[in-house]
């Protein structure tokens, strides 16, 4: 029997989400760590990607280069934009199929629309917003099960979520809380075509229009560099600061969540568990307490400076360095230096 | 939705101690009553140090404690502490008199027992609505028939209104019951803390018994670092309330921050050893109405009494105020009632609710202690000097071992008069024994 | 006349949790038990259309009997109707018994009033899944629509919804048939304050009490724990990290701080590799 690890291949107008990559990557640590149980019963394991789009062969061959050793494929026109009905049955259909093991599904607003309907129309157990995965003994169970650890009660618990009884044991994983694995350009695998009927009564939603936000182009998530502002900002115009810096350091503006739910910038720019998770390589956070949900959504960045004028601020506990000082100072400082270096080596 | 107006026999505003008290007196005698709390529940807006005085609490439902009320520990051991910069001297006293059945007086959480007051007051047939502010009165040839509230839709009718809105007395200025809005030398800002204790250790800490013994303690001294006001520790079940009040002028003139008197009463040597380890568990202020007699509004007007906080009804030295509002929001019930009775609302009418007052101890200590408030103000030597004295006094008393004793009783005395003329000492007794006789 | 029904939840207060630190659980006493505040959005809009088009509007939570006062406070924002579904055979539900159990509630009360559109809010902001709403959307075989930002129309008499639907690439606006299925955004609609009238009868009112064999015979093994396919197996504090080194501006100046901290942070080979691209 063939022990199936799958992976759903978001993607938007044929364009792969890097999530998908990533997720990609987690299903193959998670295929090593049951190599022992692989050994003695003599089965197989395998990393699948679910795709589900119209004309979207190019991201069949993406995904494959990601760790993907078979790529399900449902073609249809009424997949051509996401709606959740028709997604939902298709997957549906093919876990009933091929019954994998586990599935994992990007947390991204399509992830989270589509997950949870899956997951009940299959009636499976579903954890969200994981952000540990591994195969691991439970109690008594001869085979290893998906531990998915979550933080809970924002951050001050962290829970780990077993589905014991059911498959697919199913995860969701907000972008970024894992890295992108290595991009294998000539990658080998299959491509299956699947067929899926869509009945007119799964559309009973469609698409009328779509507009593009001015966001569009944050992509936060993938940025290198990141300047965040928070509650010690004490007005939306702080922001301005921020991203004089941000521009400064080549990053773009990020937020702590007390910020957005003051209105002072869109929830797009939310850095933490209930917004977005980032790992770049330079995160700067700026009258941010650090709350442990915002924590979460940024501990993994590479360096992480923090300015604060509380020396006792939790976000201290997590950063590389600290400058305890008033924002409003340090920041116009900081830029004046910045500058006056790239004058100096120009 | 109904288009009919709103009509209810009484109305009281407020949900606090004296406004639940007065809705469950005349919900008693069959009135319909509404109480319009601007909190999101009763109890939300009130805090306190603090205890509750069993004899209102019984005198309004005496199967009380057969409710099995909220509350924290019974005062078995009360007084004063003095406090030096460094030193502490306890003058508290327990059992005897003290160990009545029941115990005179409870330690109590206000976030837990007005909810619970005013359920009672829902059990007799009043009827409460939180999360709405009263802020006008609705007139007919001049006189009041009704409020009006913040909510659309919001204006309600009765033939009597019962003030209990608290020490921000808003609407009883509104009415030109008193010609001033709250002076910042007759009113004194309280902060406290609650600490987080285990009971056995708080038992071990303050030399208590068991958990079924509490504390109810007045401090005077460094506590209030020489402004005008007094400190205090009361005992929960498993937390310690400390805190200081000092009257805003006081605070404004100094310049110290209400928050600075607090943290450093809680590192007092004498206090810091009591809290140890403990957690905060909770931080809040409130304001003290202590203008008392001096600044009590006109108690009634056509269709209004006014009771509580909102008429300086506060005894600071006491630490009276909750039982005064009880007492007081009792007597305003029952006025009500009878002016329904005779279906007359006048002034003239409702002025028995003073008459009532003034002959229980709500009005005769008011006027009594009328003094009290401008005393501390005048004799900051009572804040600093005289607790320090004791200190020493008594510090040196006990430990002049070996020395002659003659040498001794004069070193004490001049550790008096070196701060404090004689004369002027005995002057200063005289003057506080007179503002708390009243003459 | 339009039926619309909005599912909510009444959760602990999360902005200020606190975690005993000997249990690893959170400490429940003086947190205030709230109305999810993304539902209260939900009703919010739910009351505005009901209004406009004149209908009725119900209101449905699964939860302890506490929950009546989140109830009451949807009654006050104009909902006519509240069912608290309440047993303790619900307790220790995860997300797809939690499901199961308001989606047949739901479909009770549609037997007896057909709806129109179900709401809910996009998420309980104590188990932040997302989860309930998509899941009763698919056992009622109901389109779905999620983060709604705007309800654009809803037409009773053609049967259809135009929501406006907010992703990270933008905005996208779906037409769907009725009866549908929504989560909503706090954007959809703002809360009123309730007129008196209003609040006086959400005081009055009493929210009907269903269990688990009445009105609907629930399947046993469908709820509480037994219902629940997934479990916590352990949980506990996140790991400590090693605090930050800290530079004073009150001690170095504050150009000298500025200073040092650049030092530092270009004496990091990969951020000054970055600060080098900026050049």
């Amino acid at each position: 029997m063939t022990r199936r690890f799958w992976v759903f291949i978001e993607q938007n107008h044929g364009e792969m989400h890097p999530v998908a990559a990533e997720l990609l990557g987690v299903a193959n640590c998670l295929v090593s760590e049951v190599a022992d149980e692989l050994k003695a019963s003599g089965e197989e394991a395998v990393v699948e990607g679910i795709l589900v789009g119209h004309d979207v062969d190019n991201v069949a061959k993406e995904a494959l280069m990601y760790g993907a050793e078979r790529i399900y494929h449902v073609d249809d026109p009424a997949f051509e934009h996401y709606l959740n009905r028709p997604y939902t049955e298709a997957l549906t259909h093919l876990v009933e199929k091929y019954k994998p093991e586990v599935f994992l599904i990007g947390a991204t607003t399509l992830g989270r629309d589509l997950a949870g309907a899956v997951a009940t129309s299959i009636k499976t157990g579903l954890t969200a917003d994981c952000t540990k995965l591994e195969m691991g003994p439970f109690r008594k169970i001869e085979k290893k099960l998906l531990l998915a650890t979550r933080p809970a009660f924002g951050g001050n618990v962290i829970a780990t979520i077993v589905c014991k009884d059911h498959t697919p044991q199913m995860a969701t994983v907000r972008p970024r809380v894992f890295e992108t694995p290595v991009r294998n350009p000539k990658a080998k695998g299959e491509i299956i075509q699947e067929s899926f009927e869509v009945t007119p009564e799964m559309m009973a939603a469609q698409l009328v229009e779509f507009i593009t936000d001015q966001t569009t182009n944050l992509n936060l998530e993938y940025a290198e560099v990141i300047v965040s502002g928070g509650k010690g900002l004490g007005n939306s115009k702080g922001f301005e600061l921020i991203k004089e810096l941000a521009d400064e350091l080549g990053g773009v503006v990020g937020s702590s969540r007390a910020a957005v739910d003051g209105g002072w910038i869109d929830y797009a720019h939310q850095v933490g568990q209930t917004g977005k998770h980032v790992r770049p390589k330079l995160y700067v956070a700026c009258g941010i307490s650090g709350a442990i949900q915002h924590k979460v959504g940024m501990q993994d960045s590479d360096y992480i400076l923090a300015i604060n004028t509380d020396p006792q601020a939790p976000i201290f506990e997590v950063s590389t360095l600290g400058v305890v000082g008033d924002l409003y100072e340090v920041i116009p400082e900081m830029i004046k230096q910045l500058r006056a270096q790239k004058g100096a080596s120009a | 939705m109904s288009k009919d107006k709103l009509q209810y026999d009484v109305i009281v505003v407020g949900a606090g101690m004296a406004g639940s008290t007065a809705a469950a007196i005349a919900a008693r005698e069959g009135l319909n009553v509404a109480v319009i709390e601007r909190g999101v529940k009763p109890g939300s807006k009130n805090y306190f140090g603090g205890a509750l005085y069993t004899h209102a609490l019984v005198d309004i439902y005496p199967d009380f404690f057969d409710r099995k009320p909220p509350l924290e520990r019974p005062v078995t051991e009360t007084g004063f502490w003095f406090l030096s910069d460094d030193g502490l001297v306890k003058a508290t006293v327990q059992g005897g008199v003290v160990n009545s059945d029941p115990i005179d007086a409870y330690v109590a959480l206000r976030a837990e027992f007005d909810p619970w007051w005013a359920e009672q007051a829902v059990a007799e047939g009043a009827f409460i609505i939180p999360k709405t502010l009263v802020n006008d009165f609705l007139y007919e040839d001049g006189k009041v028939v009704g409020v009006k509230t913040d909510r659309p839709e919001g204006d309600v009718y009765a033939p009597v209104v019962i003030i209990c809105e608290g020490v921000n007395n808003l609407l009883t200025q509104k009415l030109g019951l008193i010609d001033h809005d709250i002076k910042i030398s007759k009113t004194a800002l309280a902060v406290k803390q609650m600490i987080s204790i285990p009971a056995k250790d708080i038992n071990a800490r303050l030399g208590l018994p068991d958990n079924n013994h509490g504390m109810a303690i007045s401090v005077m001294g460094d506590v209030s670092m020489g402004l005008a006001g007094l400190g205090f520790l009361y005992t929960a079940k498993g937390a310690l309330s400390l805190g200081v009040g000092v009257t805003l002028d006081a605070l404004q003139e100094s310049g110290i921050k209400p928050y600075e008197l607090l943290q450093r009463y809680l590192e007092h040597p004498a206090i810091a050893p009591l809290i140890k380890d403990g957690q905060m568990m909770e931080y809040g202020a409130h304001l003290i109405p202590e203008g008392g007699w001096t600044t009590m509004p006109r108690l009634y007007t056509d269709g209004v009494l006014v009771a509580g906080d909102a008429a300086s009804m506060v005894n600071a030295l006491h630490w009276e105020g909750t039982n005064m509002a009880i007492t007081a929001g009792k007597q305003a019930g029952l006025t009500a009632v009878e002016a329904h009775k005779k279906g007359d609302f006048s002034a003239k009418s409702l002025s028995t609710y003073q008459d009532k007052l003034s002959d229980l101890f709500v009005l005769q200590d008011m006027k009594q202690y009328r003094k009290f408030s401008a005393f501390l103000k005048n004799h900051p030597q009572f804040m600093d000097i005289y607790p320090t004295f004791i200190n020493d006094a008594l510090g040196m008393f006990f430990t002049g071992f070996g020395k002659p004793k003659r040498k001794l009783y004069k070193d004490i005395f001049r550790s008096l008069t070196s701060r404090r003329p004689l004369f002027k000492a005995i002057g200063d007794i005289i003057a506080f024994g007179r503002s708390i006789i009243g003459i | 006349m339009i039926h619309l029904l909005v599912s909510v939840k009444q959760v602990p207060d999360t902005t200020n949790i606190r975690i005993d630190p000997e249990t690893g659980s959170m400490i429940r006493k003086g947190v205030p038990a709230i109305l999810n505040p993304y539902d209260a959005h939900a009703v919010a809009s739910a009351a505005e259309w009901k209004k406009k088009l004149g209908g009725k509007l119900t209101v449905v939570t699964m939860g302890p009997p506490a929950a009546e006062e989140a109830l009451q406070e949807c009654i006050e924002m104009g909902a006519d109707r509240a069912v608290l579904i309440s047993d303790r055979a619900f307790a220790g539900s995860d997300t797809l018994a939690t499901s199961y159990v308001l989606a047949e509630a739901i479909r009770k009360i549609d037997q007896e009033d057909h709806i129109d559109l179900v709401f809910f809010g996009k998420q309980a902001i104590d188990g932040d899944t997302a989860q309930v709403g998509p899941g009763v959307a698919i056992r009622l075989g109901l389109p779905l629509v999620t983060y709604a930002v705007e309800i654009q129309d809803v037409n009773e008499e053609e049967g259809f919804a135009l929501i406006v639907r907010k992703t990270e690439s933008g905005k996208e606006i779906i037409k769907t048939k009725l009866p549908a299925a929504i989560t909503a955004e706090k954007a959809i609609a703002d809360i009123p304050y309730a007129s008196l009238p209003d609040l006086i009868t959400s005081l009055k009112y009493k929210p009907e009490v269903w269990s688990a064999q009445e009105p609907v015979a629930y399947d046993i093994d469908q709820v509480g724990l037994g219902g629940s396919p997934t479990m916590v197996a352990k949980s506990g504090s996140p790991e400590a990290h090693e605090p930050a080194e800290t530079i004073s501006v009150e001690e170095n100046g504050l150009a000298g701080a500025v200073k040092a901290a650049l030092e530092k942070m270009l004496s990091n080979t990969s951020v000054a590799a970055l600060l080098e691209d900026q050049q």
